[in-house]
């Protein structure tokens, strides 16, 4: 088919889709229709327009809707023949159907963007714009104009919810993104990368100006469709929500605009209509958690605000995970880019070099790299806000840092003589000018760039202004100078083009002579001078306050470079001094002087505004740049490039320089309406109220008044003096950080020795919560800070003394006034820039020293000394150079003498301290150095020189090195504490360590060891030579540590496995605690056993081991255990019937009792005595060894062949014990006399004692006996004779004993021999007996 | 049926799948996404999740489980959650990745956290069609019992916004009335693609 074909048959399809009945066929007729037309080359294609075109009569909504598909889909395509369409697009939003109108807005959005391309491709490329695309331009501004009003008007929501996102994509086109152009550009797609960045001016369609403005007041119709959601559909809200925030997170510059409306605007208004609020308010909590995702700096550093507004909105949780995310994120970045840095540092320098150039250049090159990672964090936020500024600035610019860059990596360079910069303050002064001189455009880009400047720089520039004030009287000289001459100049056009009301009071202070344009342009050198200082306290205020860690490397580098700038007069110095400098090297920028060798297009604008005449052609355009923060600056650079006979560097553009310099403009122009008081008060030191009307009567000049140098102490003193007084009246937490900067700023000018700092510091601390004084404190002392390391050397150090003044003030204050739970103190110690002497000295007291109350009592607050160690474990962490000092005064606090601060020391000590491993050898020295000073005796002395060394070390870490001569003397730290020195000391004091004495210096090494085992050896090796009250301490401890060992006690094994000498006591006090309410673990025994069978023979040891020990191993150790003094045998004897769970009991109670008779004295074991206490031991435990168990063993014992020798010892003390064993005793008799007892001497003395005792039962015993036998008996114990021949006499028993046994007894025939022969034997037989039985029951106390 | 529903749960199993499945019952154009890294199933404890990529096919778990402990998945109800998925489709899909699946015209999320994540996704993607997006937020507690609730709940949701002319006149009375019937919390905003 060809091309006419196919056209023919388009036609005819396109007819039929408008004329034919059935909507099925008009449908599918477009359908082909639009098939064949997307086949075609564009040319052939657009014949088919106007017919295509005129099916927007057809009555069928469907019909009107696919046309525009159509319509977009092939006039995209061929968008140069499709200006017959585009008005059907424009005619479709005032269509009735909804469906139609919200699908011409998609696709006339679609449009605009191929139009804006097309257009501004076409003018890049050939300098023009064809005719075809103005007039679709045209249209598509129509288009833009329909839309905004859908938007604003009543309509269907859904409408309104499409114009509105068609609102925000118009203005994302028109503002300027291209700080983070290649982000979008990776990730868009094709058809909306259009940006206004690309827009370089020049043509009347493309105006930048116009269009970014346009944009912003598109932006304000958002801002205040917000502001009156009561009247709007909740869709609709949250639709501007949405918008706003997509806005703000893809448009920084737009951010501070819209997180302020978003945060002030508040959903709980009366509804006019009805509309769902917890969804509104989810919009607002979903548009802060997108902000925290982003990580530009201008939304780090609102993080704070974003992050009460997500409390307050219960959403905390939410915002903490994404802060965690983010983090995470950024410190992976982070990591990256300093390894770069660290590569690129090493490629580049020359070894020696590589340490210090290594940190500057991190100082320096960070931001820059910040600039490309387009998600950078540590940015300061001017940086981020003015980045879209900075595309616009003149390449030129970038020289300054592009050199500064290259110096830093190294390659020493010499200093370009062209490529001076303008400070930021001095850029803002000449941009102003610019600016006022647009007059209402000008006024305009004022009023929206006022929102969003960066205070510090405000501040420095209220300040500068008020430095040069008095050199330059304008009204004597008027006319002579190019400062007046400036100045009238200005004001002249001030007046010619009467500005909007917002610029009047812009305009009044730039009328005023004390004008920074007058002091940037005459009084280059100073200025220059401060505004760096300036510039560079506004740094160090972020970057180090973020790390405080990296501040004080980093520090002393920079200063050197700073100090030497207010010396420098002329250029050849500055350049002779810069060469060989790093850091420096932008400072020299603003120091030269010569107008001849500024190639810098806007210098150029500076010296033609000095010079009168030439004005205009300059200011104009760089004034026109700066509407919305110069994004338009383009066109008017081309300008000032041609106006300067300097060549253009070649470097690239820079983003740094760039933002300075916007950045200065910003905030010259902003600060003037906001302080016109500082401004003023200056000179006259007027009061406010008048300043307020000064600044409304602007044509009149204030009288220039000279002051002296004291008069202008006075002023500034009063002005401190006043912001003191006046402080709780000032609401701070509501006011923006530029009053913060400016007094910080303020202060850094009063006099060290006044004591309006102390005041001020009083004051703050009154409501330091509620009105955040923390901010204000940091502010001015990284300002003090900062000028302390910058100015030169008379200066800093009045700088240095207030700045100590007022942190000492501050510190004392807070602690004075904030409960101790509180965390500002901790925090403010923290994050100030320096910590001097005197702030540790205060720490050190709160933790330690003793603190007296006003009466003089003395007060000692526990939760000061927990806050003060708080505070200590915090700077240890966090501020490595203070490390030192903080570790002494932990260290200090764990040997002191009150229990309850050496607790808490000794905790933060073992506990936290010690995991550090970068002192943790420190702490190991220090308890180590203590443990010993107790056990050798050097109680106090030592430990004094101790402490002192401590503070000495303090003083020599922090100290300017004037305390170096004690600091030189000290002992070093690290040698291990025995040196000859301290003992002699000691032997001079007091010898003896008390107890409490003791404990104070070994706690904290006893609780190290619970960290650290291995240092148990230690603690083993000394026992031996410690004195008893130190051992005494050790038992108190030890038995904590080895509880909080638990099962990782290796080390302790190996301890055990080979205790050194002297040791023994520990070791067994350590062997039972450790098998305390606890089977000991075999590998405990194993080691014990082993140690006992071959280095220590002492039995004690295995005590704690013997219920775990097996019968057969017992038995061959036993006799060792008699042997063992009483109580531990005891000891033993508990162990050995307890047993262990899984064994049982190592022995039977009976067992114990045969073990201890088979111990024969004889053979090298233990002496008798022992035995026979052993048994009593047994005796006395009458629950354990009952009746039973005697009887059993009793029964074992009489088999034994021979029998023992305490046994019948043992049965005369069971019949003791237990009387109503005396029938089984009987047996055991009678067993006794069938072996013949009577032929063992030793016990048949036993036997008959038995017997007599036992009386009358042992008579049928006694009956038993051989006649000689009985007769020997009856002989010695007289007594029994008569009652056992009663005995036997009587009927029933008579007749079993053998004769010869009656006849002992005398009942065989005479028995009158009876009486006297017990008369003859009773004497000797009752002292026996009594005797006998005495030490019987002597053993046995039952 | 005018409009294309998603159905967004953490883990594309039970919240969204149980209103996925009762929505194409019901005969909705509706899918069902996660927002999770990874599809995590509950495992012998609270510490051992079964964890899945998105993307395995529900029968691979279905199988995958029933070998390791049939007796606990069926009492915990994880087997017939994957027996009823399989029916449905093939495998849990992620949202952040659905891009190739069109537009929609409504999603529903069942939880805050979910609702965020959709949220930043849309933000996140080139809102080129300039086609708007009601997401709406329905808690639901993650069990068997609670989702057949919420999915029950959603589809009478859908209803009412399948009744009206158009949502986007009508979400706040619809949402407002809903709450005050049901006594459940919502939440809804605009995006677009």
């Amino acid at each position: 088919m060809n091309v006419a074909d196919s056209r023919d048959q388009a036609l005819s399809l396109l007819t039929a889709a408008l004329n034919h009945a059935d909507l099925a066929v008009k449908l599918s007729s477009l359908k082909q229709a639009k098939d064949i037309l997307s086949s075609l080359d564009s040319s052939s294609a657009a014949v088919l327009f106007p017919y295509v075109a005129d099916l927007q009569r057809s009555p069928h909504t469907l019909v009107r809707k696919f046309l525009l598909e159509i319509i977009e889909d092939i006039g995209l395509r061929a968008i140069e023949h499709s200006a017959v369409l585009v008005p059907v697009l424009v005619a479709f939003l005032r269509d009735v159907d909804s469906d139609v109108v919200k699908q011409s807005i998609v696709t006339g959005t679609h449009f605009f963007c191929c139009v804006l391309e097309e257009m501004t491709v076409q003018f890049q490329q050939h300098g023009k714009v064809d005719q075809w695309v103005q007039e679709l331009w045209m249209w598509m501004v129509g288009f833009k104009e329909d839309v905004f009003s859908i938007a604003l008007q009543p309509g269907p929501i859904g409408i309104k919810l499409l114009a509105l996102k068609f609102l925000e994509t118009y203005v994302l086109l028109f503002t300027p993104d291209n700080v983070y152009h290649e982000k979008f550009e990776a990730t868009r797609g094709s058809r909306r990368t259009f940006n206004i960045s690309w827009l370089s001016g020049g043509h009347p369609m493309l105006d930048p100006v116009a269009l970014t403005s346009d944009a912003n007041r598109t932006l304000c119709v958002l801002l205040d469709m917000l502001q009156s959601a009561s009247s709007l559909p909740g869709a609709v809200t949250i639709t501007i929500v949405n918008c706003l925030a997509a806005i703000a997170r893809k448009r920084p510059l737009h951010y501070g605009t819209v997180l302020s409306a978003l945060l002030d605007f508040n959903p709980n208004f009366e509804l006019a209509r009805e509309c769902h609020k917890a969804s509104i308010h989810y919009s607002l909590r979903t548009a802060f958690l997108g902000f925290l995702r982003c990580t530009y700096p201008a939304i780090v550093e609102s993080r704070e605000r974003l992050l009460r507004a997500l409390r307050a909105m219960n959403a905390g949780d939410a915002a903490d995970q994404v802060i965690r995310q983010v983090e995470k994120m950024i410190k992976n970045s982070e990591r990256e880019r300093a390894s770069r840095e660290i590569q690129s540092v090493r490629d580049d320098q020359a070894s020696s070099q590589a340490y210090v150039l290594g940190d500057v250049s991190k100082k320096r090159s960070m931001p820059q790299d910040n600039e490309e990672l387009t998600n950078s964090f540590e940015m300061a936020s001017k940086r981020i806000r003015s980045g879209p500024n900075s595309h616009s600035t003149p390449p030129t610019h970038i020289n300054d840092s592009g050199q500064d860059f290259s110096s830093v990596n190294g390659a020493s360079h010499n200093f370009p003589l062209s490529d001076d910069n303008l400070t930021p303050v001095e850029q803002m002064i000449a941009m102003i000018g610019a600016l006022l001189a647009e007059g209402e455009r000008g006024a305009e880009s004022l009023e929206i760039l006022i929102s969003k400047i960066h205070p510090d720089l405000l501040a420095d520039i209220v300040i500068t202004n008020m430095r040069h004030l008095p050199k330059s009287p304008p009204l004597s000289k008027f006319g002579t100078l190019p400062t007046t001459q400036q100045a009238v100049n200005v004001n002249s056009r001030a007046q010619v083009v009467p500005p909007p009301a917002p610029t009047n009071s812009l305009h009044s202070p730039v009328s005023t002579p004390q004008l920074p344009v007058t002091s940037a342009a005459t009084t280059g050198s100073s200025i220059s001078d401060t505004s760096t200082v300036n510039n560079f306290a506004a740094d160090s205020k972020r970057d180090p306050r973020r790390d405080p860690r990296r501040l004080d490397p980093r520090r002393p580098a920079v200063s050197v470079g700073m100090s030497s700038t207010p010396v420098l007069e002329d250029t050849g110095t500055a350049m002779s001094e810069f060469d060989g400098s790093i850091s420096n090297k932008p400072l020299s920028v603003p120091v030269v002087e010569d107008p001849s060798v500024r190639s810098m297009p806007n210098i150029q604008s500076n010296d033609k505004i000095i010079e009168g005449p030439s004005i205009t052609g300059v200011e104009q355009p760089t004034a026109e740049g700066d509407v919305v923060g110069g994004q338009e600056d383009i066109a008017p650079i081309v300008e000032i490039n041609s106006s300067s006979s300097h060549s253009v560097s070649p470097y690239m553009i820079d983003v740094d320089s760039a933002e300075l310099k916007a950045d200065a403009e910003v905030k010259h122009e902003t600060d003037e309406p906001l302080f016109p008081e500082s401004d003023q008060e200056f000179p006259g030191s007027i009061t406010e109220s008048s300043l307020d009307e000064t600044g409304r009567d602007l044509p009149v000049l204030p009288i220039y008044v000279e002051l002296t140098e004291e008069q202008k102490r006075s002023v500034r003193k009063s002005a401190v003096q006043q912001i003191a007084e006046s402080y709780l009246h000032l609401y701070w937490s509501d006011c923006n950080e530029t009053r913060m900067a400016l007094l910080a700023r303020l202060v850094g000018q009063i006099d060290a020795d006044d004591d309006i700092i102390v005041m001020l510091g009083k004051q703050i601390v009154v409501d330091y919560r509620q009105q955040k004084g923390h901010e204000i404190v940091l502010q001015v002392l990284y300002h003090l800070y900062s000028l302390t390391v910058t100015i030169s050397v008379d200066n800093s150090s009045y700088s240095a003394v207030l700045y100590e003044k007022f942190l000492l003030e501050v510190s004392k204050s807070l602690l004075d006034t904030l409960p101790a739970s509180d965390k500002s103190f901790s925090r403010l110690l923290g994050e100030v820039p320096f910590l001097p002497d005197s702030a540790l000295k205060l720490l050190d007291d709160l933790c330690s020293s003793d603190v007296f109350d006003v009466t003089g009592k003395e007060i000692r607050d526990a939760e000061r000394v927990t806050q003060g160690l708080g505070v200590v474990w915090s700077l240890i962490l966090g501020r490595p150079n203070n490390r030192q000092a903080c570790l002494g005064i932990a260290l200090k606090c764990a040997v002191h003498s009150q229990d309850d601060i050496r607790g808490k020391a000794i905790r933060l000590v073992a506990n936290k301290l010690y995991q550090l491993n970068y002192i943790s050898g420190e702490i190991e020295q220090f308890a180590t150095n203590m443990l010993l000073s107790a056990v050798d005796q050097r109680a106090a002395g030592a430990e004094f020189m101790q402490a002192g060394s401590i503070d000495e070390r303090v003083e020599t870490e922090v100290g300017s090195g004037d305390a170096s001569t004690s600091g030189s003397q000290l002992p070093e730290p690290r040698d291990s504490g025995v040196d000859s020195n301290n003992t002699e000391s000691a032997s001079n004091s007091a010898s003896v360590v008390s107890f409490p004495e003791a404990q104070r210096l070994i706690s904290l090494f006893f609780a190290l060891c619970t960290k650290k085992p291995s240092l148990l050896q230690l603690l083993f090796d000394i026992y031996g030579r410690a004195p008893k009250i130190v051992k005494q301490a050790f038992h108190r401890h030890i038995p904590i540590v080895i509880r909080a060992l638990g099962q990782s006690y290796s080390q302790l094994l190996r301890i055990i496995s080979d205790p050194p000498q002297g040791s023994e006591n520990l070791l067994t006090l350590v062997l039972q605690i450790l098998t305390q309410e606890t089977t000991p673990p075999p590998d405990l025994v194993a080691t014990v056993k082993h140690l006992y069978e071959t280095k220590l023979k002492d039995a004690t040891i295995l005590i704690p081991m013997l219920s775990s020990l097996s019968k057969n191993e017992v038995l061959p150790i036993f006799p060792r255990l008699v042997d063992l003094p009483l109580e531990k045998f005891q000891l033993a004897l508990a162990h050995i019937l307890q047993g262990s769970a899984h064994t049982g009991p190592a022995l039977t109670p009976a067992e114990v009792l045969v073990a201890i008779h088979d111990i024969v004295p004889e053979k090298g074991g233990p002496p008798l005595k022992k035995i026979t206490d052993a048994c009593s031991a047994c005796f006395e435990q009458r629950t354990v060894f009952t009746q039973q168990v005697l009887a059993k063993a009793l029964n074992q014992l009489v088999d034994q062949v021979p029998l023992p020798l305490l046994f019948m010892r043992t049965v005369i003390q069971a019949i003791d014990a237990f009387p109503t064993l005396v029938d089984f005793v009987m047996e055991i008799l009678s067993k006794l006399v069938s072996k013949q007892i009577w032929r063992m001497p030793k016990l048949w003395v036993g036997f008959l004692k038995c017997v007599v005792q036992t009386q009358p039962h042992s008579f049928p015993v006694l009956l038993q006996l051989p006649p000689p036998q009985l007769e020997s008996t009856l002989n010695k114990y007289g007594t029994l004779r008569s009652s056992l021949a009663s005995y036997a006499s009587q009927p029933n028993i008579k007749g079993s004993p053998p004769r010869s046994t009656l006849a002992i007894l005398g009942l065989a025939n005479d028995s009158h021999m009876q009486p006297q022969q017990q008369q003859q034997q009773q004497p000797h037989m009752s002292n026996l007996h009594s005797s006998d039985t005495s030490s019987v029951r002597g053993a046995t106390p039952t | 049926m005018k409009f294309r529903y998603a159905m967004v749960c953490s883990s594309n199993q039970n919240r969204s799948m149980e209103s996925h499945y009762l929505l194409k019952k019901q005969g909705f154009d509706v899918s069902s996404y996660g927002t999770g890294t990874h599809v995590k199933l509950p495992g012998p404890s609270l510490r051992e999740p079964n964890v899945y990529e998105f993307g395995t096919p529900y029968k691979h778990m279905f199988d995958d489980l029933r070998r390791k402990d049939p007796d606990l998945y069926k009492r915990n109800g994880i087997l017939p959650m994957l027996k009823r998925n399989l029916s449905v489709k093939l495998a849990p899909q992620r949202w952040q990745d659905n891009a190739a699946d069109g537009y929609f015209d409504i999603v529903f999320t069942f939880e805050e956290k979910v609702f965020d994540m959709v949220l930043e996704d849309l933000h996140n993607r080139d809102q080129v069609l300039l086609k708007s997006v009601l997401v709406i937020n329905l808690e639901v507690k993650d069990n068997h019992e609670e989702a057949a609730v919420g999915a029950r709940l959603a589809l009478d949701l859908c209803e009412q916004i399948e009744a009206v002319e158009s949502w986007e006149d009508s979400i706040d009375d619809i949402m407002i009335s809903f709450e005050n019937k049901h006594r459940r919390k919502l939440m809804y905003s605009i995006s677009f693609y």
